[in-house]
């Protein structure tokens, strides 16, 4: 497409790479056909191509107003356009820019920024979180009326299933794992299982306990440069491990896998960090991925033909650097894995998304669960934190990181 | 050229005393939900082009209904204020078709997503015009059936422009084009009225309105609702991939498998460079070194399939191929295929915009016309790449160019137009399957003398008076045309001579 | 068939110059050429005095089958046509009703009709791809082409076929050909008329090589046509009787000489429906053609009662033997309005074969 982005804008880096990806995109709409609001709303601006040209007008010196601020806001960032392009448009990343530019001259009602204020510097700490996880529990009976929807986003009380992280015997081979800032207090089994499941094939994995939240909050709430320093401090924290010897960095949350995977990109221009941000990169993988090339012949037939609904992550399927290998994971345990139609749709956790757009998250959600369900399945399995607590607060059918299956 | 349709435009509504954008937007608002009714810049921007984005122009509204009594009131309040308005699916189409107009109102389908009945009795599905092409087949697919039309854009593009532009695909050599694929429409008239065309039967009395409104490039009426025909799935469909060193060979081969008597469900080329970008995105395996690769596909029964498959095999081989690769299981084939379907905007890896042609030429000429083709690209200093339906000699020349450098569309677009000149001079058409839309207007009057040109509009009249739908598409007014300079083609006299390959 | 072809005459300027003086005179044309399918649709205005005559206007113009391409001369006789084609193993795939030894190709796509292979190979309109035809101010106007596809313009030579004349007299037309059928055999099975239909849906869901399925009198005819390895297969996998004269029983249903079609006075009528409609409640006799979407009942109950009962599933009834009018199945207002617009658009005097359409 041709670009004609604003002076003020073309000399710096967000400019010359919101020129580049512009540049890729020849406006074809093939984007269109797996964005999840589109498919919903069918309105342009609620659509991959649409935010791009919404985007664009406000790099070529158009004012944005709350209505660009809304259509980019109410994209779930599922990248799902990416793995559909075939001119190879970063979506994504432009996305980021372009919310950052919006955001900077779009002041948003105080209500909103409270929310975002608040997902910041709560949700993204582990310990604040917990805390608001055990308060939840202990307002739930309170939370009724405007406040009824919040019980939605308290995940159940989980009874721990296993040894902690001390038990588990030390081996040669060390992977370090990510804790994470949600995971621990909403889904501590997730870490536990991956924990057990890794110690029978002989590999320990550890944590460094000064890295934090992967970034993924902040980055999406147009807050790139906390995204940065996280992404430092966890990096520093890695990094005496990697030094020793540690074989890669595996994530249990698609969704912060993702994030971690572009600190090579996100630090590029740090000379400090640049080369140790793309070794991170580099030896970033998804569990099912580093699983995958174990021999797991030694687990058995753990499944016993119990009847799985795979609900891939969006993170897993789009990001690039991460790879899914759970569905022939699970098959290979024993597990049935039940037809999902529109797997590649995402089901609005998204993230914060679930949070700031309540309203169309819980429409995806409706439509993943019919079609989750509609394989009548004993378990639906996912690969994300976020998903997880999405689904599971609106339906029966237990919801599991597909981790505990195995372990 | 978007300024020139919607200044002749412009000057013929202020003529005719048409209502402000103000008087509009308050008939319209009064009518229907607000924020159904975009009016400002901010909003509309995004309307301003369809999958040809070398053409812009901002519509002065656009509305997103989402009920067909919504689109006649539309049409009811456009009628009256005598107001042009033109109609968009999912604005993937190559010709403009859907360019908005700045004194118009833009009327977007693409709410209307939904698979209305699916008639397992009568193999048909009623499906409402947002509806994506690949999604019919998707939502039948447990049933054994699809819907046979198969643009590339099909994972996107909406059945109502499928109809619109009467598309194609790459199985439409055996399997037919839209018109042959759909039995019944709703449309809105452009006063606001319904009316069925076709029927549930195979025909109708009177005449064959489904045959003139397909591919009317929305100057007719308003899609609201498709009857479209669905057929079993083979029971084997086998790709061969066949690659040439030399084009002419490839040419060759083409008809020389038609000859054969085999009609092949898909019978598609693409030359070094679209081999070379598709490659890099999809990783289907085709040879890059190859100068033109044959996508040959055959389906039926599985002896059917192995019997054909032989004969394309012995053909291809006999043509002088270098390598003939079939498909192993489905899921190859499905590789094989992603390449060319992934061909179009795959070029955007190569440069940053190209210029899709579509002429449709006798299959015999397909060399000659390659070899033109190249001819013209070292004379305009611009890369092609071809990707195309070899089996229907519908060609998809892909010249590539950076809108960002002055003057390098407005070479592009004389390089298009005289390979849609090429293709009329080998009697053939300027467009096969994506439409006239803006793009093509001009070499109209190229393919067309004026009484065929005024029969057109006489056609158009009996459906809209006024030429309040889609004005300034698909047939270009006679004053156009003599501004334009070009004459209709007669005994192959055309501009470029030297560039002429007899 | 015979082997003396009609000889090759380009009558264009006659024609052209005959209708455009019409014009001048606003003087209504019968046009006439083999009169072999004259019985079908509403008869021509007795005020159209005057004959324009196609016939002479004649011949097949270019013909290569690597192209899979035909264009001839409208007064072309069928016959001739198709012995051409064979004689390269192709064949209109549409297999044309001939009602007689007269029948043009002209007349063939201007009444639109098809044969058993319609549902399966695709209607006369199909294959037309590009046509010449003269208005009705006597221009001689040439519309689609000689190429598979052609999407530059409203596709007035689609339009043409079922016309019957009353948009512009044909002068040549285009039609894509196919590759005969390498084998072919029909198989009978003993069926009450539902499960005809029952079956005729069946068989239609699965990739079955079928080309034509008829049922009268208690037997349900399928013609599997195709490579011989799938004709076996689908003969074996659906069973039945075989039916040892097939050729001439489907050229006996297509041209309508079986009994079913001769026998008696009452009127004959077709209805024209969505193929898997159940059996409308008529007295008469009943025949399913085309995989039960075209249906033949010899009847004498009223046209009314007929169309209605047509009409119930989304389709219409046409007279095809008997004195009531209009033949054909009457226009909705909406459709009258567009049907007069679109025909003066075309022939704004209103001389070309007035009435015929019935609108």
């Amino acid at each position: 497409m041709q670009t004609a982005i604003i002076e003020s804008l073309r000399e710096t880096t967000d400019g010359q790479e919101a020129e580049r990806i512009l540049r890729a995109c020849t406006h074809c709409g093939f984007c269109t056909a797996t964005c999840p609001t589109y498919q919903l709303t069918g309105d342009e601006r609620d659509s991959p191509r649409g935010r791009i040209y919404l985007i664009k007008q406000t790099l070529e010196g158009a004012e944005p107003t709350a209505r660009t601020q809304f259509h980019l806001d109410r994209c779930l960032t599922c990248r799902a356009c990416e793995t559909t392009c075939p001119s190879g448009v970063e979506y994504a990343r432009l996305a980021d820019i372009g919310r950052g530019l919006v955001d900077s001259q779009v002041e948003r009602p105080p209500r909103e920024r409270a929310i975002r204020w608040g997902l910041r510097h709560i949700v993204a700490h582990r310990r604040r979180f917990a805390f608001l996880v055990a308060l939840g529990r202990a307002m739930s009976p309170l939370l009724v009326g405007r406040l009824a929807p919040l019980r939605d986003k308290i995940p159940p009380r989980r009874t721990s299933t296993g040894q902690d992280s001390h038990s588990t015997t030390a081996h040669p081979r060390r992977m370090l794992m990510l804790q994470g800032c949600v995971q621990p207090s909403a889904a501590p089994n997730t870490n536990a299982a991956a924990r057990r499941v890794f110690d029978r094939l002989g590999i320990s994995l550890i944590e460094a306990e000064t890295a934090g939240c992967c970034g993924a909050l902040h980055q999406h709430l147009s807050h790139r440069e906390t995204a940065r320093e996280q992404a430092r401090r966890n990096i520093d924290a890695w990094w005496p491990y990697i030094a020793d010897g540690a074989e890669a960095l595996v994530m249990t949350a698609s969704g912060c896998g993702a994030q971690v995977a572009e600190y090579g990109h996100l630090l590029r221009d740090d000379p400090a960090y640049a080369d140790k941000a793309a070794r991170v990169t580099e030896l970033t993988h998804d569990v099912s991925d580093i699983l995958a090339k174990q021999d797991l012949s030694g687990l058995g037939d753990i499944g016993t033909g119990r009847r799985v609904a795979y609900h891939p992550p969006c993170t897993l399927q789009n990001a690039p650097g991460l790879h899914d290998h759970v569905a022939a994971i699970l098959a290979q345990a024993g597990f049935k894995l039940t037809h999902v139609g529109d797997a590649h749709l995402c089901c609005g956790s998204a993230g914060s998304y679930s949070i700031l757009q309540p309203e169309m998250a819980g429409e995806l959600r409706r439509h993943k669960l019919d079609n989750l369900e509609s394989g009548t399945p004993d378990v639906i399995a996912t690969a994300n934190i976020g998903c997880q607590l999405h689904l599971e607060a609106a339906t029966g059918v237990p919801v599991r990181h597909w981790i505990e299956l195995l372990a | 050229m978007s300024d020139v349709i919607s200044g002749e435009r412009a000057a013929a509504l202020d003529a005719d005393g048409a209502a402000s954008k103000a008087t509009l937007v308050a008939a319209l608002t009064a009518a229907l939900p607000h924020d159904i009714v975009l009016t400002d810049e901010e909003s509309l921007r995004p309307f301003e082009c369809d999958g040809l984005s070398a053409y812009r122009a901002l519509p002065m509204i656009a509305v997103l209904p989402a009920t067909v009594a919504q689109v006649q009131t539309v049409m009811r309040i456009c009628h009256a204020h005598d107001t042009p308005v033109v109609a968009r699916g999912a604005g993937t189409g190559l010709s403009g078709g859907a360019l908005p107009l700045e004194k118009g109102v833009l009327l977007s389908l693409a709410k209307f997503n939904r698979i209305v009945d699916i008639d397992t009795d009568n193999l048909r599905a009623t499906v409402q015009p947002g509806v994506r092409n690949l999604a019919i087949s998707e939502a039948v697919d447990h049933l054994g059936l699809y819907y046979a039309p198969d643009p590339s854009s099909q994972i996107a593009c909406s059945i109502g422009g499928n109809v619109a532009e009467n598309s194609g695909g790459v199985h439409c050599l055996k399997y037919g084009l839209t018109t042959h694929n759909i039995v019944r429409l709703e449309i809105v008239t452009v006063e606001g009225e319904r009316l069925t065309i076709g029927s549930d039967a195979l025909d109708t009395p009177g005449y064959d309105l489904l045959a003139l409104m397909t591919g009317s490039e929305g100057l007719l009426g308003v899609i609201v609702e498709i009857v479209v025909k669905l057929l079993p799935k083979p029971e084997l469909a086998r790709v061969a991939l066949i690659a040439f060193d030399d084009l002419r060979a490839a040419g060759n081969a083409v008809a020389d498998i038609i000859k054969a008597g085999i009609i092949p469900a898909g019978l598609e080329m693409l030359d070094s460079p679209a081999i070379v970008a598709t490659e890099a995105f999809v990783h289907a395996g085709y040879p890059t070194d190859a100068t033109a690769i044959l996508l040959c596909e055959v389906d039926g029964t599985t002896a059917e399939v192995d019997e054909d498959m032989a004969r394309v095999q012995a053909v291809a081989e006999a043509s002088g191929a270098t390598e003939i690769r079939v498909s192993r299981d489905d899921a190859e084939r499905a590789l094989f295929w992603a390449g060319r379907k992934a061909a179009f905007p795959a070029m955007g890896r190569i440069s940053p915009d190209y210029y899709c042609m579509d002429g449709t030429i006798p299959r015999a000429a397909l060399s000659d016309v390659l070899i033109g083709i190249a001819e013209l690209s070292e004379h305009y200093g611009q890369r092609v790449a071809n990707v195309f339906h070899a089996g229907d000699g519908n060609l998809h020349p892909l010249i590539l160019y950076d809108a960002n450098q002055p003057g390098e569309l407005e070479r592009t677009e004389a390089f298009g137009g005289a390979i849609c000149e090429l293709c009329l001079k080998h009697g053939g058409t300027i467009t096969g399957e994506h439409g006239v839309g803006v793009e093509k207007i001009d070499q109209m009057c190229v393919q067309f003398p004026t009484a065929e040109l005024q029969q057109f509009h006489a056609v158009k009249a009996a459906f809209d008076e006024k030429t309040l739908l889609n004005p300034g598409k698909a047939v270009p007014t006679l004053h156009r045309c003599a501004e334009f300079g070009a004459m209709h083609v007669h005994n192959g006299a055309l501009p470029f001579p030297e560039l002429e390959r007899l | 068939m015979s082997t003396t072809r009609q000889p090759s005459e380009d009558r264009t300027e006659a024609i052209a110059a005959q209708v455009e003086d019409a014009y001048q005179r606003a003087a209504p044309l019968r046009i006439v050429a083999g009169q072999s399918k004259s019985f079908l649709g509403e008869p021509v205005a007795e005020a159209a005095t005057e004959t324009l005559a196609v016939h002479a206007h004649s011949g097949v113009v270019s013909y290569d089958p690597g192209e899979l391409i035909i264009t001839a001369r409208a007064g072309t006789p069928l016959r001739d046509i198709e012995a051409v084609l064979a004689e390269n193993h192709q064949r209109l795939a549409f297999e044309p009703p001939h009602y007689g030894p007269t029948a043009t190709l002209g007349g063939t796509i201007a009444t639109g009709v098809s044969g058993p292979a319609r549902p399966y190979a695709g209607a006369a309109r199909d294959f037309v791809l590009g046509c010449r035809i003269v208005n009705g101010r006597g221009q001689v106007l040439r519309f689609g082409g000689e190429v598979m596809k052609n999407v530059a313009g409203y596709d007035l030579s689609r339009l043409m076929a079922g016309a019957h004349g009353t948009l512009g007299v044909l002068l040549e037309i285009s039609l894509k050909v196919l590759p005969s059928p390498r084998a072919q055999l029909t198989q009978v099975f003993e069926h009450e008329a539902p499960e005809a239909l029952a079956a005729f849906s069946a068989w239609a869901a699965r990739p079955w090589p079928i080309s034509g399925a008829y049922w009268e009198a208690g037997r349900t005819h399928l013609r599997l046509s195709g490579a011989q390895a799938s004709v076996d297969a689908a003969r074996d996998a659906l069973g039945g009787e075989p039916l040892d004269e097939d050729q001439s029983f489907w050229s006996g249903l297509r041209e309508h000489e079986r009994d079913f079609f001769k026998r008696g006075d009452m009127p004959l009528w077709r209805i024209s429906c969505a193929p898997a409609s159940p059996m409308a409640k008529l007295s008469g006799t009943w025949s399913l053609d085309w995989g039960g979407a075209q249906r033949w009942l010899v009847s004498d109950a009223p046209a009314e009662t007929v169309r209605e009962a047509a009409a119930t599933h989304g389709g219409h009834a046409t007279l095809y033997r008997g004195h009531d009018k209009p033949r054909q199945h009457p226009l909705s207002a909406a459709h009258v309005a567009v049907h007069r617009r679109l025909k003066a658009a075309m022939d704004p005097a209103g001389i070309l074969n007035p009435g015929r359409i019935g609108v």
